[in-house]
């Protein structure tokens, strides 16, 4: 039995690794409201930290551990608890951690004063475990149960401020709109253990596994002695992606996320860069045998539309933390698309580069939320402080703040010298090959994903070069001198952290080849796609001509107030400005639908259900009074009768013994005479 | 001629002017006139048809007998009548229907 074999030092880091959340959750929990530094949860996080990158330095291109108890057991099949240790869990958990710790460290220092601080870390420590167990354990079965805790742990996170309505509604929809994925999820759990009567990730998807084996031939799929319909593979590989696009907000799911930024911003930051939205691209990494030709085109088509889809939103919005949100949708995009063309080691690359300067950038967004926050509080005014046009000319203010969001602004345009430059051309240019061996309209998808990069350098360029270059728009507005200050040192210090990681030098030797990146070698390619090599040279040297180029349209626009037009009214500017209508549309469509359909259905069940029930009713009283009258006008009228009756003829015979003696003497007179008769003519 | 049917008749009508007294009358007294006359009735009836009996003349002899009790069992009626009227203040038959003292 495995649980007998002793367990390593790597299986009990990482079990470690999971458990000091839990463990800062539930010291969290039993302190209640004392609990305002959130050390623990800062102190479980870097133990976490440590043990991960112990487990990720035994695992890394090492042998694969696969450790589990057995569980329970329904029927013959058993159920297990497990963890299982390979290249992409390792990655994972030290990327988790990694991220998680900066936020942590943040944290302190941004929710400071917050009344609800206690629940803050609470929710953070349940959020960072179910996320570890979510890339650690090692069936399906635990996926989902960490998966759901996943998506309730966001639920609460970004209702924190729940007397907040915008808030309520975003947790609710966030919610809301998982359990659709959810739903997918375990659909396409039931299909797989339909198919495979097991849930173990090893057994299903490993080198040997069940799915590799299991054959299609188009007509049916055959597994050791099963087999289904063929289009049941598709459906569970669909039902799968479902659950994915819900957590990684992808069209037309993606509508959460930007709502999603009613959270504190440090939760932003996580659940955008490293947990969360992650979910969904590393569940479909995780599975990725189960995929057929027809789903991957699917996810490659969703993910190339919804990148570009964010990307042309992202160019209008206003709201600092809004573009961020969208730079993630459209980023979730890339990611799809490199699940989708099979390039599943360029899927996790981007997803580690994005987590860092994406996480940088929430960050920074937030230190400038702060600050312009603090600015309404010393100078009681009112305005809005996510709002950019209220921004401007900040790096004068927060040097240091500048400096970090422009590595990362840079890092998400994928520029050279940082790493959002070599995973993304990683996809770009996979793509491209990829897109050689496809049909000629399937060009579409490279080309949807180099403009949305050219998009991309756009409005981040936009973003920074409003927030802080040109004049303090504020001063200008308000017509008063304002002094803005430098976010708090604990506040900078994980963003210098972070920052490492955006760029070139941590994933890299090479600056410029994104093959030489040691995290892509740590994944073997499952489709190899012939190197094409112009695309080498072409697309990248393309792609950062078009982005500087962007850049400085961006920056003439926007730094110098060079800005072409007046006034914004253009039908594309709305459209891309009110988000595609995609709020609107679903309000329209489906919630107003839904409400219009309970509508009917209440004046249905109303009018029909009730009126069936009411009538019925109404009839078995109906019978009731006849039965009652039946009951009391001739049963008992029949009783009440042969009561009465001898009632009466009682009261008859009574009236002739009324103690009178004459009457007496009479009647015997007269019966005297009759038997003196009747005897008298008998004998 | 004077037969023993006229007297039989005499006897009858006697009889049943008693039989009427009692059944009819609303006065105990008169009700018991009414059983004496009924008394004679018979009576009439014994000494009419004593005659057929002229060794022994029983007839008569039992007359005398009757005549004798009815005498008594009159003086003890008016007692009882006497005692009625005393606990009921009537001698009315009709207003003397409980069984119980």
């Amino acid at each position: 039995m495995d649980h007998l074999n002793p367990i390593s030092p790597t299986v009990s880091a990482a079990l470690i690794v999971l458990l000091a959340p839990l463990l800062a959750f539930i010291i969290t929990v039993v302190s209640g409201k004392r609990m305002k530094s959130g050390l623990p949860a800062v102190l479980a996080m870097a133990i976490s930290l440590l043990a991960a990158i112990f487990v990720f330095a035994n695992i890394w291109n090492e042998e694969v551990i696969h450790q589990q108890i057995p569980w329970f057991t329904v029927g013959s099949n058993t159920f297990t608890l497990g963890i299982i240790l390979n290249n992409l869990s390792a990655i994972m958990v030290v990327l988790v951690c990694v991220i998680a710790l900066p936020v942590h460290i943040y944290s302190m220092v941004y929710m400071k004063d917050d009344g609800g601080i206690h629940r803050y870390w609470m929710y953070l420590s349940l959020f960072c475990f179910a996320m570890l167990g979510l890339v650690l354990v090692d069936s399906l079965l635990l996926m989902y149960m960490a998966w759901e805790l996943v998506g309730f742990a966001s639920y609460l996170l970004i209702g924190f401020w729940f007397t907040k309505t915008a808030a309520v509604k975003a947790n609710k929809k966030a919610f809301l709109i998982n359990r659709i994925g959810d739903l997918g999820f375990l659909i396409g759990i039931a299909i797989l253990y339909t198919q495979f009567h097991t849930l173990d990730l090893v057994a299903l998807f490993g080198e040997e596994g069940l799915v590799k084996q299991a054959i299609n031939d188009g007509n049916s799929w055959y597994s050791a002695g099963e087999s289904m319909p063929a289009e049941w593979l598709t459906i569970a590989g669909i039902s799968f992606f479902l659950g994915a696009m819900a957590k990684s907000a992808q069209f037309p799911f993606h509508i959460w996320l930007p709502d999603a930024m009613e959270g504190p911003t440090a939760v932003s930051s996580l659940i955008h860069a490293a947990t969360m939205v992650a979910a969904g691209v590393f569940m479909l990494v995780r599975i990725s045998p189960l995929f057929d030709s027809q789903v991957l085109l699917l996810i490659a088509s969703i993910g190339a539309f919804t990148a570009f889809m964010a990307a042309s939103i992202a160019l209008t919005q206003n709201d600092i933390k809004k573009i961020l949100a969208f730079s993630t949708i459209s980023q979730l995009g890339f990611m799809m698309v490199a699940i989708g063309i099979g390039q599943y080691g360029a899927a996790i690359f981007h997803l580690v580069t994005h987590a860092f300067f994406k996480c940088l950038l929430f960050l920074s967004a937030g230190a400038v939320i702060h600050e312009m926050h603090h600015l309404k509080e010393k100078y009681q005014l009112d305005f809005d402080a996510q709002d950019i046009r209220n921004m401007g000319g900040l790096r004068k203010f927060m040097p240091w703040t500048f400096r970090l969001t422009l590595v990362a602004a840079l890092a998400l345009a994928g520029l050279p010298l940082t790493a959002g430059y070599l995973s993304k051309d990683a996809i770009l240019i996979y793509t491209f090959e990829w897109s050689e061996w496809q049909s000629g309209y399937w060009k579409i998808v490279p080309i949807a994903l180099f403009v949305t990069s050219a998009l991309t350098a756009f409005y981040i360029g936009r973003l920074v070069f409003k927030v802080f270059f040109g004049k303090f728009r504020l001063e200008k507005l308000l017509q008063k001198h304002l002094h803005v200050q430098e976010a708090p040192k604990w506040m900078l210090y994980p963003m210098f952290f972070l920052t490492l990681g955006a760029l070139f030098a941590f994933f890299s030797y090479n600056p410029l080849v994104f093959e030489d990146a040691w995290l892509l070698k740590g994944f073997e390619l499952t489709e190899t796609l012939q190197r094409v090599n112009i695309y080498h040279t072409v697309v990248p040297a393309a792609i950062n001509s078009i982005s500087v180029v962007v850049i400085f349209i961006a920056w003439r626009w926007y730094a110098r107030g060079k800005y072409p037009v007046e006034k914004l009214t253009g039908v594309w500017y709305r459209f891309s400005e009110s988000q595609w209508y995609f709020n609107m549309l679903y309000d329209r469509v489906i919630v107003k639908g839904l409400i219009e359909t309970s509508r009917f259905f209440y004046a249905f069940d109303r009018a029909v259900v009730d009126g069936i029930v009411n009538r019925s009713g109404a009839m078995v009283r109906l019978l009731a009074n006849l039965s009652q009258w039946l009951d009391r006008n001739v049963v008992d009228g029949l009783v009440n009768g042969v009561g009465k009756l001898s009632f009466n003829l009682g009261g008859i015979l009574r009236g002739s013994r009324k103690g009178k003696v004459q009457y007496y003497l009479l009647s015997m007179l007269f019966f005297l005479l009759i038997v003196l008769l009747v005897g008298l003519n008998l004998f | 001629m004077i037969t023993l049917a006229h007297f039989v008749i005499v006897s009858a009508i006697l009889f049943s002017i008693g039989l009427y007294a009692v059944l009819a009358k609303k006065n105990a007294i008169l009700i018991l006139v009414g059983i004496e006359l009924m008394i004679n009735a018979a009576v009439l009836n014994l000494v009419a048809f004593g005659r057929y009996d002229g060794a022994l003349y029983g007839g008569q002899t039992f007359a005398l007998f009757a005549i004798v009790l009815a005498a008594a069992a009159v003086a003890v009626a008016l007692a009882i009548i006497l005692n009625v009227y005393k606990h009921y203040k009537s001698i009315d038959p009709d207003d003397i229907n409980e069984l119980k003292d």
